[in-house]
């Protein structure tokens, strides 16, 4: 019988499974942020039940850091609280922390696969909804709620019904591999499928348009699986995946070995069957622009915004939604893409602030200058990022265009931390969500790929970034 | 299980707008539910009673995995989200805590059911009855899984 990667990793790390109950799935990392983790501690110490792998499991503080000097006291009592609550967590369990200065701090999904504690073939966890990332390396790895945190803080296991799996095959050559991105390639799947068409799926990015990637731009692509109602999406890994994973810190001794055993094991079989298939041709692909409230609602940079019903197409909701987005992002129908002028830029997030992202980012950017009605900063994605991209000098390009050069954090992706936009400011950004209210309340997102953000950034509104390479 | 309804005509609402992220640095539950619904209507908390129920349309809750969605709207008051479909990761947060029953209707049945109707859920016999419409609508029957979970009154209690 035939398997797909996703059966393959499944059916590995069932320890119990019976009909019409959910499966007990092992898991082989657990990563933990300081957000959505002080509820399953305090849960944990209520029921007198300790950490059951603290060996497996790792965390940082990622969410709640302000960006800027670090040596500075924080200003925000209640973000202070939880890291140091995230702190004594971690002491009072035993658990390896990448505190707020240790230069291995960084965002959850960026460090784990940087750290090499990301496998192929493994199962991984975190509390936060974004872990899709980490799917890139071949593994199942999916976010999860903090009664989940705790059952897994507790057991190592997780009770989960299967999901079903749901095959994306790219094909086709990007027309600019500098200009279109992985980026513009999951934004065009979501637009299409839709923010509900991964749900219930576990997402197999397939393809050669897949496999023509680097591991940091297909790192972007499962990142934002979760958009399209996913909570996973992976790739198979191959010489890209194990040569990344070669010699970090955590890679494990017996390497070779196991490489050996992921070339064997870890692909989908031939004619494998999956409940839903979606192909897209990467060659027609433009460099996108969000310019509605949900990762749907996207249009290709040469385009106009959509008029609700020609974005609704007689779906009454659809056209109703989009005449509310529309108001909330005060922008009218026909509008073209380039035209609308922007306030702030924010390259960084998990999906878009690692190194080949901030190395394209300043390509456009060197000699240039920000728009002096833009402000814009680059938020690296973790510290070893960030110490890597100044070995480059990326950090003195970035200064001297007038961005401002930040520590890693999750930043202005989600307004939990001091950078948020304030009412009615409009950003280019490199995150995943375009929600109402999630740069900061009244803020309006446009989400872009690194190199969009930054030409947007010197020419003050949106631009074909095809044009300036 | 009787309730009143609070009506959001919309798709995809998300976790950003149910709870901020600012908010997420709160620990206390009550204090978290003086936000719930804040990104979308900064009413609902004083506006929302014990035992109402949100009605709204597809794809409910899609966003992040903070839990904290559907504990400030239990917090709250609210029983159940009856949408015409869920996040899957809102959706078993709710169901793992016991936080609130997650129904999925039909899209006829989520056009019928109006703001402040006043319904009764019996997930015994998958069915909705509209009180102040004299209507009954059917819900679409969780899985044995998720029946279970919820009989026993959340993912730990189920395995105890």
């Amino acid at each position: 019988m035939t398997e797909t990667l996703f059966e393959k990793i499944w059916n590995s790390h069932v320890v119990v499974e019976k009909e019409n109950e959910p499966s007990l799935i092992y898991i082989d990392r657990h990563l933990i942020h300081e957000v959505t983790s002080p509820q399953a501690f305090d849960g944990l110490r209520v029921n007198h039940r300790n950490v059951r792998r603290r060996d497996l499991t790792v965390a940082t503080i990622d969410h709640n850091v302000p960006t800027t000097d670090r040596s500075l006291p924080m200003i925000d009592e209640t973000s202070s609280t939880q890291i140091k609550t995230l702190e004594k967590n971690c002491k009072d369990f035993g658990i390896k922390l990448f505190g707020i200065n240790d230069p291995n701090q960084g965002i959850v999904h960026v460090i784990g696969p940087q750290l090499g504690i990301t496998l192929p073939g493994s199962t991984i966890v975190c509390g936060d909804s974004h872990t899709s990332t980490q799917g890139a390396f071949g593994a199942f790895a999916f976010g999860i709620g903090t009664s989940e945190v705790e059952h897994t803080l507790a057991t190592q296991t997780l009770w989960l019904e299967k999901p079903k799996t749901f095959e994306i095959l790219a094909t086709g050559k990007r027309k600019n591999t500098f200009a279109i991105t992985s980026k513009d390639i999951i934004l065009s799947i979501i637009k299409q499928i839709g923010t509900d068409g991964g749900t219930g799926h576990v997402l197999e990015y397939r393809g050669n348009a897949i496999s023509d990637l680097s591991m940091e731009q297909r790192m972007t692509i499962c990142n934002m699986s979760i958009e399209a109602g996913s909570r996973a999406g992976l790739i198979a890994p191959d010489e890209k995946t194990f040569d990344y994973l070669n010699n970090r810190k955590y890679t494990p001794k017996n390497y070779d070995e196991l490489v050996d055993d992921w070339k064997n094991n870890l692909m989908s079989d031939t004619n494998s069957k999956f409940d839903k298939s979606f192909t897209i041709d990467v060659e027609k692909i433009e460099p996108q622009v969000s310019w509605g409230t949900n990762p749907a609602m996207v249009s290709d940079v040469t385009g106009k915004i959509p008029t609700p019903e020609d974005f609704g197409q007689n779906n009454e909701i659809q056209i109703e939604s989009a005449k509310k987005a529309l108001l909330y992002m005060d922008l009218k129908p026909d509008t073209p893409i380039v035209e609308i002028s922007i306030d702030r830029v924010f390259i960084g997030s998990c999906t878009n602030a690692r190194l080949e992202d901030l190395k394209d980012a300043a390509e456009i950017v060197k000699g240039k200058t920000v728009n002096s009605e833009v402000s814009a900063m680059v938020v690296p994605g973790s510290q070893m990022v960030k110490l890597e991209a100044e070995k480059l000098g990326l950090d003195k390009i970035f200064k001297d265009a007038n961005f401002e050069w930040r520590e890693s954090g999750c930043s202005m992706c989600l307004g939990m931390n001091p950078d948020i936009l304030k009412p009615g400011e409009r950003c280019a950004s490199t995150s995943n969500r375009n929600f109402e209210g999630r740069q900061g309340s009244g803020g309006r997102t446009h989400l872009v790929s690194p190199v969009m953000a930054a030409a947007s950034a010197i020419a003050g509104h949106f631009v074909d970034v095809r044009e300036w390479c | 299980m009787i309730g009143n309804v609070i009506k959001y005509e919309r798709d995809n609402i998300d976790t950003d707008v149910i709870i901020p992220g600012t908010y997420l640095k709160i620990h206390d539950y009550n204090e978290l539910a003086t936000h719930a619904m804040e990104g979308l209507d900064p009413e609902f908390p004083s506006k929302v009673k014990d035992g109402d129920f949100i009605v709204a349309g597809k794809n409910f809750g899609c966003g992040s995995s903070r839990e904290h969605a559907p504990i400030a709207l239990s917090t709250c008051g609210i029983k159940a989200v009856i949408a015409t479909s869920f996040a899957r990761i809102f959706y078993r947060n709710s169901v793992d805590g016991a936080f609130l029953l997650p129904i999925e209707v039909d899209d006829e049945t989520y056009q019928k059911i109006s703001n402040s109707d006043q319904l009764e859920i019996n997930i015994e016999k998958n069915e909705i009855k509209n009180i102040t419409k004299n209507e009954i609508y059917a819900m679409k029957p969780f899985s044995e899984i998720i029946a279970k979970i919820i009989a026993a009154g959340g993912l730990f209690k189920y395995k105890k």
